[in-house]
């Protein structure tokens, strides 16, 4: 095995967590805070996506400009959803409201089908797309180095505002007691109203990142919604700093295999889902 | 009492299935053909909304009725490839595999509930799919899959019947299969309901702890519905790889399989035998009523029943008939 | 009596003016809408033309188009009501293998015509598994358009050949597309007295991946090919070759064979010198080419990026034509017609012929362009005689 294929592999897998942490972030955030298993989680990365691309057709805007535009549209969009259906499901089953986001994510797919069409598009001027600093025989990806220190800089954002703010604190307060804190007086809906556009304005930041590194289309949002879902359980429920080591641990193992193992890439899926099994079996067995 | 007037109206039903490809011949002749495919579709999204709707009854949520299905599927693919039997003996051995595949999965996740249950038994069945792609391609068919013979090929008479006669009576042949197995699936769920299981099932949803102080053996109970769950979808899988002529990894363990399971049921109302069927036949008639009737962006309207349906009738199509009855009986 | 005759002429005038209907099945929504889209788009087009121009028959051509959602109990269900309901006589549209594999049992039980575009998996050199072409390439009433998959092998390497590379490295989806297309290729190359360096595997974004091929792409740098070649989807174009620049990687070719390009791909960056195998392209210098691309854009407002769109245009005047030349919808006159006419399309006219199996393959290994994005724009290199500029190294 040569060195340096070896180093670029270690390398390309602690940079992709970065990715991997900027999907799940949002997330994170509806589970922990409201307790909801947002199936249209997926839409909202497609809908950034989308809107990152219209946004450079129609005005020529650059992704990162772009950002401070579709990371407020979806906060609106999410409070939009929240308030028109979300908040009417609150204390249903948690399946009820698999159901309704399941279906939200049907609307807003197919919407998407009808404006932009099925065929992938692209961001075609990206000057910094393609951009890899080369170090010693590896290279390092700017997008890749970009979205790693981004989403650190959001998990530890988020943390600081959970932990030290005073809206964090009610979100704290209403995450780990629902009845106990509408007791308090904190207005339960209006803090679960935030956290959920918060939660979609995240994912719109992810849209914006998708858009850059692949073509949006309807179902883009898919394949890495799954994977949040898992990064975030692997986590833990509620545990925002510990997206970044569970996106650390998947990203790191699934690039090594991808390099070690003939048809690496391949066994991306394989391997992430696996390592998701084994923490989640071996963790539950420990507990007990 | 209840569990005897359920099976004699069951086997009524049973009765009407079978003559309803014969009715449905009678009133629209060659649209008859396209009625039993529509039926067919819907009697398999029933089997599987019921099936996965057993396990959900212990609180347990599945997302790996896809490897089930897959599971059951496969076997049945490689046995008709490999031997020369009846390809009938792919139906038990489709069973048996999903079950076998129910004890592993269920035995290592007995700890883990709810969204951790979730992702546990997708991560499961996404690397069962890998796995299967990986396999030699001599057995499981690599990428490319492997082809199914079909169960019944109504054989052509020239001058004594017409081509679409031949298409009635495969759709006539599978829609009674697939009919049989929802009634077989359907008695084990009333038997379920009716017997102490029921309550062993509810108390563990309720409250796990609590079931176990009342001297409820949690374990051993989700294993067996985890097994009776997988049963009736592994079967499923085999039918349906025969029908549709060949099996795959991207389509056979499609992650849409398991979203179905999970979401008719909740549509039609949950923990009850016959909420998943009707969120079945409810769910099947509305998309093709929107299909028929926009031609563009008919999903759009589909996405919008469901979540009018959730708003409006959070207990399912079930918990409409409930409070429709109720409000009927005050009404007296 | 001359009741009878008035009855009698007016039920063959109503048989002779009755409205020919054609059933289309296609992926109007899900992961494969945009080729299903596109396809409509085609048809519409081709529609319109030949209405415009007296329409099938002496009435007004229609097409009723079903939405197969890629997924096979649909098409199923699709198919049966189009034949016992609609009751059409012709089939057109098709695309996924795994779909048109689902099908099969129902067309031999019906058999319409059916003139089938996608579906490119022939079983053909794949050992134990009996793909479309095998199941019903023989058939009289089965036509396919879209060339087969070892067509489509064999215009990429001849493509390749002509590059005059020593090494290539293959890197190839995991799915049913580029996994035997892969094993082929290699196989095709390695005849031809070209090294095959690598031959590896990614996960595309279409089949669930998320688009990161660092791992494939920094092995195939470590091979030092000249030429790189890569079988994925569409959606992997731009992933693919942004992390081939980021990572160093300099071949003198980059070559690749999805079934089409992302739009506004073009214009990026990253496309600079890319080659790529396609069906059609707006710019084919005929005139053809250019009253389809013309009339498309006036319709739909865009181009026609997607080359389902040029197939299904050719499908459907295909259909108008030997059914307007066989004077009826009766079948075996309407097959006649089929098999011995040309017709026109985007790409020139074209003809069914002998495949490997089927007598009745549309468009073969000759439909097949090489395109390079250079300096913005998509020149067309490969095959020499309809080439508008010549191959440029990357390097």
């Amino acid at each position: 095995m040569d060195l340096t294929l070896l180093l670029q592999g270690i390398l390309s897998g602690i940079l992709a967590s970065g990715l991997y942490a900027l999907v799940s972030v949002g997330l994170a955030l509806a589970i922990g805070v409201i307790g909801i298993v947002n199936f249209a989680h997926g839409e909202f990365f497609m809908v950034g996506a989308f809107l990152a691309y219209q946004l450079f057709i129609s005005f020529g805007f650059d992704p990162v400009l772009s950002l401070f535009f579709v990371a407020p549209a979806l906060f609106i969009l999410g409070a939009l959803i929240y308030r028109s259906s979300i908040q009417f499901v609150l204390k249903a089953p948690e399946l009820n409201q698999m159901l309704l986001t399941f279906g939200i994510g049907i609307i807003l797919q197919n919407l998407a089908l009808v404006i932009w069409g099925g065929d992938p598009r692209s961001i075609s001027n990206v000057p910094y797309r393609s951009i890899g600093y080369q170090v010693g025989g590896v290279s390092i990806g700017l997008v890749p180095l970009a979205s790693f220190l981004i989403s650190i800089f959001i998990v530890a954002g988020l943390y600081f505002v959970l932990l030290k703010t005073p809206l964090g604190r009610a979100m704290r307060a209403v995450a780990q007691n629902r009845t106990g804190a509408s007791l308090v007086g904190l207005e339960v809906n209006r803090i679960y109203l935030l956290a959920f556009a918060l939660s979609a304005a995240l994912a719109g930041l992810g849209g914006v990142m998708i858009a850059v590194i692949q073509s949006p289309t309807p179902v883009v949002g898919f394949a890495f919604t799954l994977k949040a879902f898992a990064i975030v359980v692997l986590a833990g429920l509620g545990n925002i700093r510990g997206i970044l080591g569970a996106s650390l641990l998947v990203a790191l193992a699934e690039s090594l295999v991808a390099t070690l193992v003939p048809d690496g890439d391949s066994l991306r899926n394989a391997v992430f889902f696996a390592i998701i099994f084994v923490v989640l079996i071996v963790r539950s067995r420990r507990q007990a | 009492m209840k569990l005897r007037m359920n099976l004699v109206l069951l086997a009524l039903a049973a009765v009407l299935l079978f003559f309803l490809p014969d009715l449905l011949k009678l009133f629209f002749d060659k649209a008859s053909v396209s009625y039993l495919s529509l039926l067919i579709n819907a009697t398999s999204l029933a089997i599987l909304a019921l099936s996965w709707d057993i396990l959900a009854r212990t609180g347990q949520l599945s997302l790996a009725h896809a490897a089930f299905f897959g599971a059951g599927a496969y076997s049945t693919a490689i046995l008709v490839k490999q031997t020369d039997v009846s390809l009938w003996l792919g139906l038990p051995l489709a069973a048996l595999s999903a079950v076998l595949l129910a004890l592993l999965l269920g035995s290592v996740t007995l700890q883990l509930r709810g969204i951790y249950f979730a992702i546990a038994t997708l991560s499961f069945a996404e690397v069962l799919k890998a796995v299967i792609q990986k396999l030699p391609s001599s057995l499981a068919g690599g990428a490319a899959g492997i082809n199914v013979e079909p169960l019944f090929r109504p054989q052509f008479i020239a001058g004594e019947m017409e081509r679409w006669e031949i298409a009635f009576l495969r759709n006539e042949s599978y829609f009674l299969l697939y009919a049989g197995l929802l009634l077989a699936t359907i008695v084990l769920s009333l038997l379920i309901e009716s017997s102490s299981l029921s309550y062993a099932f509810s108390a563990i949803r309720t409250n796990e702890e609590v079931a176990a102080v009342m001297g409820v053996k949690a374990a051993r109970f989700k294993l067996l519905a985890f097994v009776l769950s997988s049963m009736p979808v592994g079967i499923l899988g085999a039918i349906q790889a025969h029908r549709i002529g060949s099996v795959s990894p991207d389509e056979t363990f499609n992650v849409g399989t398991t979203v179905l399971a999970l979401v008719t049921p909740i549509f039609g109302g949950l923990y009850t035998s016959l909420g998943p069927i009707l969120g079945a036949l409810g769910l099947a008639s509305i998309e093709e009523f929107l299909r028929r009737t926009f031609s563009e962006g008919y999903l759009i309207g589909y996405g919008i029943v469901l979540v009018l349906s959730i708003l409006f009738m959070p207990k399912g199509i079930m918990g409409l008939l409930r409070s429709l009855r109720k409000a009927q009986r005050e009404s007296l | 009596m001359k009741k009878a005759a008035i009855l009698l002429a007016s039920l063959i005038l109503s048989i002779s003016l009755a409205q020919v209907k054609i059933g289309i099945l296609s992926p109007l929504t899900g992961g494969a809408a945009g080729t299903g889209q596109a396809q409509k788009a085609g048809f519409e087009l081709a529609l319109e033309e030949i209405n415009a121009a007296g329409g099938v028959l002496g009435e007004p051509l229609e097409i009723l188009i079903e939405d197969t959602q890629a997924n096979s109990d649909v098409a199923l269900a699709a198919f049966e009501k189009l034949m016992t309901e609609d009751e059409v006589e012709f089939i057109g549209g098709g695309f996924s293998s795994g779909v048109t594999l689902g099908l099969i049992e129902s067309f031999k039980t019906f058999q319409p015509v059916v003139s089938w575009i996608g579906g490119a998996v022939s079983g053909v050199g794949i050992d134990g598994f009996d793909g479309i072409e095998e199941l019903v390439g023989e058939e009289p009433w089965f036509f396919h358009v879209h060339p087969w998959d070892y067509q489509n092998t064999a215009a990429a390497n001849a493509f390749v050949a002509s590059t005059g590379v020593g090494s290539v490295a293959l890197l190839h989806e995991d799915s049913a597309f580029g996994g035997p297309g892969a094993a082929t290729s290699e196989r095709v190359i390695e005849e031809q007295g070209i090294d095959v360096v690598l031959n590896e595997a990614f996960k595309s974004t279409l089949t669930g991946g998320t688009g990161d091929f660092r791992a494939a792409i920094s092995k195939a740098a470590a091979s030092n090919a000249d030429l790189l070649y890569w079988i994925g989807y569409d959606s992997d174009v731009v992933p693919m070759t942004s992390q081939i620049r980021e990572l160093n990687f300099t071949p003198n070719y980059i070559f690749g064979t999805p079934p089409g390009w992302p739009s506004d791909y073009t214009e990026a960056p990253e496309a600079e010198c890319v080659a790529g195998l396609i069906g059609f392209l707006p710019s084919l210098p005929t005139p053809e080419a250019k009253a389809f691309a013309d009339a498309y854009e006036a319709m739909h407002g865009a181009a026609p990026d997607n080359y389902a769109a040029a197939l299904a245009y050719a499908q459907l005047w295909s259909y108008a034509d030997a059914i307007n030349a066989a004077g009826s919808t009766d079948q075996a006159a309407v097959i006649e017609q089929l098999e011995s006419l040309s017709f026109k399309s985007p790409m020139g006219e074209w003809s069914f012929g002998q495949s490997e199996i089927s007598p009745h393959q549309g468009f073969g290994s000759e439909m097949w362009l090489v395109f390079q994005y250079q300096n913005g724009v998509r020149e067309i290199v490969w095959p020499e005689d309809k080439a508008t500029a010549p191959l440029a190294s990357c390097n």
